[in-house]
């Protein structure tokens, strides 16, 4: 039987599971790896990559981080294509683009033959989306859920968001910058490990087919991603990025395939050896200040709630609201809370952003070391009643809040 | 019988924090409850809510149904309840937009959360709702408000 119909006609696929988590963290060790290039490895890769697409090996300029590679690739950087510029014959067209389509016909290939797969083993059970999210992978399967979705939800979505939504897309977006359309065709070396790794894990478990050629290009670009960072390539140059010399990261609240998230709470999160990089928070992208001059003056003048929110809680709610000299308004006990009291504040009259106001709550629950944790949130300035205010965090009037029963 | 944490986690697979009180008896109720960033709130009570007929029910498993879970990586907030008691839909329309969806038990549910514990939902109709917070520039620009997450 090539196609086995449950989990006890394929007795081996916890075993498989286990060599496909076993993978994923490899991987992830490799996405978030700051050792230095292993340049030989990394031009080696890159020059079968040009060879793949008839094209002599490049020469390479080695960079230390992204933000640089952007300068050294802006005087050789072939200008993007468009329909005006498009040459006629694809041979003729810039290394960057002919690579792109090498990988993106590579990549179309194997997803629609794993897409295949995914839809041929039927989704089992009541919910098994959402099963395969909550629970543990081996879990997950014990529970009727096919190996194909646990595997892609440990393998590969696992590493989208720790690496490319977590890492890569912050990474880019911190390069980019406004009206630039000069940004090189890149590729992500490390941080591609998503895609690759789930290429690589279906095909060792054995669950989707490749041809020779297939699995040697699925090779070289598994070399590179192990070796090196980010990569632009043009038509003699190739700018390769070193890998970060720091990354730190904290398990993802709630993630059963072990995701992580950047956090840093002393420097930047990632840092690369030219002293570019992100400062990150918890998984929240934040400017430099909130880390290392989180002033009551600094706060009141960001006008991002979420920065905000970051930036006081690096100080603490009673500290901010105290050397922020905020006005208390009024105070009411917490509705289901008991024994706690809502604290409504006005924000001071230089605060930047929508007028607004600030209500201290209570939290429902003990932390482990047995204080209830204090947090605040903003509100509109024409609530003058707290009840009011927390009612209006739901969506409720102050009437309706004040029946609230019981708060966790 | 009166459920606990310990029961629900056990039933479930799903952990809360080791700090929890797990041997006593969660309170089933069936007025207003909030845990966390998500309020509980009878259907009746806000009529602004309403549930088109074409929305599709789906039934809750013994697992449970992992209500929300923040892109940010924010703990799950997650229903539960005995085989077939309860049904769910996250199609609903809620003019504060807040509304996940809307929950119809003949049993006691449960709304389970690592951080916050438990929280028994009595039989009965009720709609899930998140927290936001924000403010408006002025009376006639728009709110400019984001979902609070725990």
């Amino acid at each position: 039987m090539s196609d086995p119909r449950g989990p006890e006609a394929r007795p081996d696929a916890s075993i498989l599971l286990r060599h496909a988590i076993d993978l994923r963290n490899a991987w992830l060790g490799h996405a978030l790896s700051t050792l230095p290039a292993d340049r030989p490895a990394a031009e080696a890769a890159i020059s079968d990559l040009y060879r793949l697409i008839g094209k002599p090996p490049p020469r390479f300029v080695w960079v230390e981080s992204p933000a640089a590679a952007l300068a050294a690739a802006r005087p050789r950087g072939a200008p993007r294509l468009n329909h005006r510029t498009l040459p006629a014959l694809a041979a003729d067209w810039p290394v960057a683009s002919q690579l792109a389509t090498l990988i993106s016909t590579f990549r179309s290939r194997l997803d629609r033959r794993i897409q295949r797969r995914l839809s041929a083993a039927r989704l089992v059970g009541e919910d098994p989306r959402t099963l395969v999210h909550s629970q543990p992978p081996q879990e997950a399967l014990r529970l009727g859920v096919r190996l194909e979705h646990v595997v892609d939800a440990t393998v590969w979505e696992s590493l989208e968001v720790s690496v490319h939504d977590a890492v890569a897309a912050p990474l880019r977006t911190e390069r980019q910058r406004p009206s630039d359309d000069q940004t090189p065709l890149t590729w992500y070396g490390q941080h591609d490990a998503h895609w690759i790794a789930r290429y690589e894990a279906w095909l060792r478990l054995g669950l989707v087919r490749a041809s020779p050629q297939e699995r040697h290009q699925l090779g070289v670009w598994s070399a590179l991603a192990r070796s090196c960072g980010w990569w632009s390539p043009s038509d003699d140059t190739c700018v390769v990025s070193e890998r970060p010399v720091a990354v730190h990261t904290e398990p993802t609240p709630g993630g059963v395939h072990g995701q992580r998230r950047l956090h840093r709470e002393d420097g930047m999160a990632v840092r690369y050896a030219d002293g570019w990089g992100l400062y990150v928070l918890h998984g929240t992208v934040v400017p430099v200040w909130v880390v290392t001059e989180p002033t009551p003056e600094r706060i009141t003048a960001e006008r991002n709630i979420e920065i905000r929110r970051a930036a006081i809680e690096r100080i603490g709610w009673d500290a901010y609201i105290t050397q922020a000299g905020l006005d208390l308004v009024a105070v009411a006990p917490d509705p289901g809370n008991p024994g706690c009291d809502l604290h409504l504040y006005d924000l001071p009259e230089e605060a930047r952003g929508p007028r607004a106001r600030i209500l201290l709550a209570v939290n429902g629950s003990v932390e482990r070391d047995g204080h209830r944790r204090r947090y605040g949130l903003t509100v509109p300035a024409d609530l003058d009643d707290p009840v009011a205010a927390a009612g209006w965090s739901y969506g409720l009037s102050g009437d309706l809040y004040a029946r609230l029963l019981r708060r966790t | 019988m009166s459920v606990t944490l310990a029961h629900l986690t056990a039933r479930t697979g799903l952990d809360v924090l080791d700090h929890l009180e797990r041997e006593t008896a969660i309170p089933v109720l069936d007025g207003l409850q909030a845990q966390g960033d998500l309020i509980v709130i009878p259907l009746h009570l806000v009529p602004e809510v309403t549930v088109p007929s074409h929305a599709r029910w789906r039934t809750v498993p013994p697992t449970g149904l992992e209500l929300l879970r923040s892109t940010a990586g924010g703990n799950p907030h997650t229903l539960v309840a005995d085989q077939a008691a309860c049904t769910w839909t996250p199609t609903c329309v809620d003019r504060e937009r807040l509304a996940l969806g809307v929950l119809r038990t003949s049993g006691p549910a449960y709304l389970i959360h690592p951080e916050h514990g438990g929280s028994g939902i009595a039989p009965g109709s009720y709609v899930i709702r998140r927290q936001r917070e924000g403010a408006s520039t002025s009376r006639l620009t728009p709110m400019r408000v984001h979902y609070v997450a725990d």
